[in-house]
Formats: C-alpha cells, structure tokens, sequence
C-alpha cells in the first residue's frame, strides 16, 4: 500500500513542477501574443484599406437567425450575433472606407478573408487570412491574382461566375471560390444595411 | 569517439525515419514544404533534446512503474514551452505549424528515445542522442519535403525552381497526401537497397 502512494506522490510532485515552470512561461508570453495578433491584424486592416491610418472597431448587433427546426435536436441553437466592421480615418480624420473580415467554411476549412471597403461600398482590396484548403487548389485562393479579382466589385457582382455573378472562379476549387466571394457578400450586406440605419 | 557514435548514428545508420520508421505522422503531416520541414525538425529536436536530459537528470528518481506517465508530463511540458515561445516570437513559423506542434507530444520518436536511450544513460550521452536524432529526423524532413515541394509546387524554399510552365501545371499530387506516402516508401525502398548492397 504504502508503494502506491509513494508512486501517487512522485507523480504529484512531477506534474506540480511541470506546471509551475508552464505558469512562469504563459505569464513571459501571453502579453506578446495578444500583441502580436492585435498587430497581425491591424497590419491586415492596412493592406486592404491603403488610404487610412487608424481604425476605429465598430459592432452591429444582429437579429437572432432562424433555424429549420431539428426534430433531432432539442435546442435551437441561435442567439444574437454581432458583426464587427472597422471605420478606416486618413490622417486628416475623414472616413475613407471600412474593413471586415468575412468568414466560411469552404472545402476543408474555415477561409477568412480581411476585406476593405470603399466609401461607395465597391471593394477596396481584399486579402484571405486563414485558410488550409487543398493545395494547388483552393489554396490558390490567398495569390494575388485570386484577390485582385474582386477588386471594384459591389455587392450585386458578388457571385462566383457558375452563379451567374462576376467573380471568376479558381479552376477546380468553385467550392472554395463560393465561400470566399459569398462570405464577403453577406458582410457586405451587413455592413451597407448598418450603414443606411446610421444615415453615415 | 563513442560520444561522437552517439550523435551521428541518427542521421543514416539509425535514421529515425526512414531506418526506425518513427515518427511518421508528422513525416507524412509536414513535409508538403521545405520550410515547414525544417521548422517542424528543429521544434521535434529542441523537445527531444531538452526532454533527454531532464529524463537521464530524473531517472533514478522514477520509479519505474510510472515512468511513462513521467516521460510524457516531461516531454508535454516542453512542447508547451516551444509553443508558446513559438508563438511570442516567431509568429510567422508558428501560423503555418501550429497544428503540428501539439503533435511533438506524441511523436514517439521523442517518446522511444526517452525509453530507449535517455533513461539508461548519462546527460551528456543524453544530450548527443537527443540532438542527433532530431537532426536526422530534420534532414529526412528536409529530404521528403525538397522533393515534394519541387514536384508539387515548382519550388524550393519558396524560390522558384522549376520552369514557369511547369509551376503553373505541377505535378500536384507530391503536395497532396498520397504523394507523402508515394515518396517516402520509394525513399525508404531505395535505402534499403543500398544497405543491402553493403
């Protein structure tokens, strides 16, 4: 008896140490990352809105969704949601457009794309952030040349070509294309409804 | 000389890979490009290296009853470490393994090491195993990944190595997981050969 709580106990003491050392090491980190995301994303925000300097974080509540009702599932899973877009300022303070980052699943992952958005609600530039899909395929959607394809475009162009809109889609990854272009289509919608209530 | 054994026996005679065939998950998982292999290969040989030594520093303290449990509180704690370093530091690095990183824990490269060597052997013994094998894991990595990545993207390290035609219809399979498989067997087919011929 007395051996197995010797081994209890050299165990505890083990993992004890071991997770004091971890604490010590969170505690150096935790601020760099936070600040190293907040910088990452900023930079981003810069890179599809090129005129502004500053941003300022905005946040629209929406409507709770309604969900086909699940005869599997008890709970109906649908809250308020909130739609965060960011007013851009040029030096002189004037707005000169807006950013958002749109989000979807595509073929294998989730594709979020940072979008920055003219005044006259056209696209300023865009720039695919996160995404893992298949390489060579719907990877393809981070190139420059995937990106520049919905430069201009307002929010009634944006489909891929297969849906009859005008965004060209990359061979053989329609599916990640659609994520993509409809991703930021519903953002854009969001973003011009909040805009028309705000009279901006 | 025994300790300079120690260290280059990891890189072809016991080739972790290709010889030992550990390790495999994060072979197939990380060598779609160059860059990826090197940072996976020199993370697996921080964490391999560091947990050698604390494991040959602690090994007569454990009993040996739970020195598995052990042997993984230890080497987790390092890849937690290397993690979060990783991602205070080197974001860029830690964007494109950050999935594979948490997989450090359950390479049994690390893990067999510990078992087989580091709790029977001295530090410095310890430290030489540890960085030897890491670099072998690291130059297999390297190997599988060139060749994956100059097939199936045209490129070597990012550079553009190959034709412009041909990086714009590459041979995309290499990058795609049966090209992982394809590659490594016909790389460890190819070993065994000329180990045979010896």
């Amino acid at each position: 008896m007395n051996y197995f709580v010797k081994l209890g106990l050299v165990l505890l003491l083990i993992t004890a140490i071991a997770s004091g050392i971890l604490a010590f090491v969170n505690g150096l980190t935790s601020e760099k990352i936070k600040a190293n995301k907040l910088v990452a994303e900023q930079e981003a925000r810069k890179e599809v809105l090129s005129e502004a300097s500053r941003f300022e974080k905005q946040t629209v509540t929406l409507p709770a969704v309604e969900t086909e009702p699940n005869p599997l599932k008890n709970k109906v899973e649908a809250g308020p949601r909130q739609f965060i877009y960011y007013l851009g300022y040029n030096d002189e303070s004037a707005i000169v457009g807006y950013t958002f980052v749109a989000s979807q699943y595509g073929y294998s992952s989730e594709v979020k794309t940072m979008v920055g958005v003219n005044l006259d609600m056209s696209i300023a530039r865009i720039k695919v952030i996160e995404q893992s899909e298949t390489p060579g395929l719907g990877a393809n959607a981070a190139t420059a040349d995937f990106q520049g394809r919905f430069v201009d475009m307002n929010q009634e162009q944006l489909q891929v070509d297969k849906d009859g809109g005008a965004i060209k889609s990359l061979t053989g990854a329609t599916i990640t294309s659609r994520a993509v272009t409809n991703s930021i289509a519903e953002g854009m919608k969001i973003l011009a409804d909040a805009m028309t209530e705000e009279g901006k | 000389m025994n300790l300079w054994k120690e260290f280059s026996k990891g890189f072809v005679k016991e080739n972790p890979v290709f010889i030992m065939a550990l390790g495999l998950c994060p072979t197939l998982a990380v060598t779609s490009s160059v860059t990826n292999a090197i940072g996976m290969g020199l993370a697996a040989t921080f964490v391999l290296t560091c947990s050698n030594v604390i494991i040959s520093l602690i090994k007569d303290l454990i009993p040996s009853k739970i020195r598995i449990p052990c042997f993984i509180v230890v080497i987790a704690s390092f890849v937690t470490i290397v993690d979060l370093v990783m991602n205070a530091y080197t974001p860029e690095v830690h964007k494109s393994l950050g999935l594979f990183i948490p997989l450090i824990v359950v390479n049994c490269i690390i893990l067999g090491r510990a078992e087989a060597f580091a709790s029977k052997n001295k530090v410095l013994p310890s430290i030489l195993d540890g960085l030897g094998m890491g670099l072998g894991f690291t130059l297999a990595l390297v190997v599988i990944g060139s060749i994956r990545e100059v097939l199936g993207a045209g490129q070597w390290l990012g550079m553009n190595v190959m034709p412009l035609a041909y990086i714009k219809s590459p041979m995309l399979v290499a990058i795609l997981a049966p090209g992982a498989f394809i590659i490594m067997g016909l790389l460890m087919g190819l070993i065994n050969i000329v180990n045979k011929g010896k």
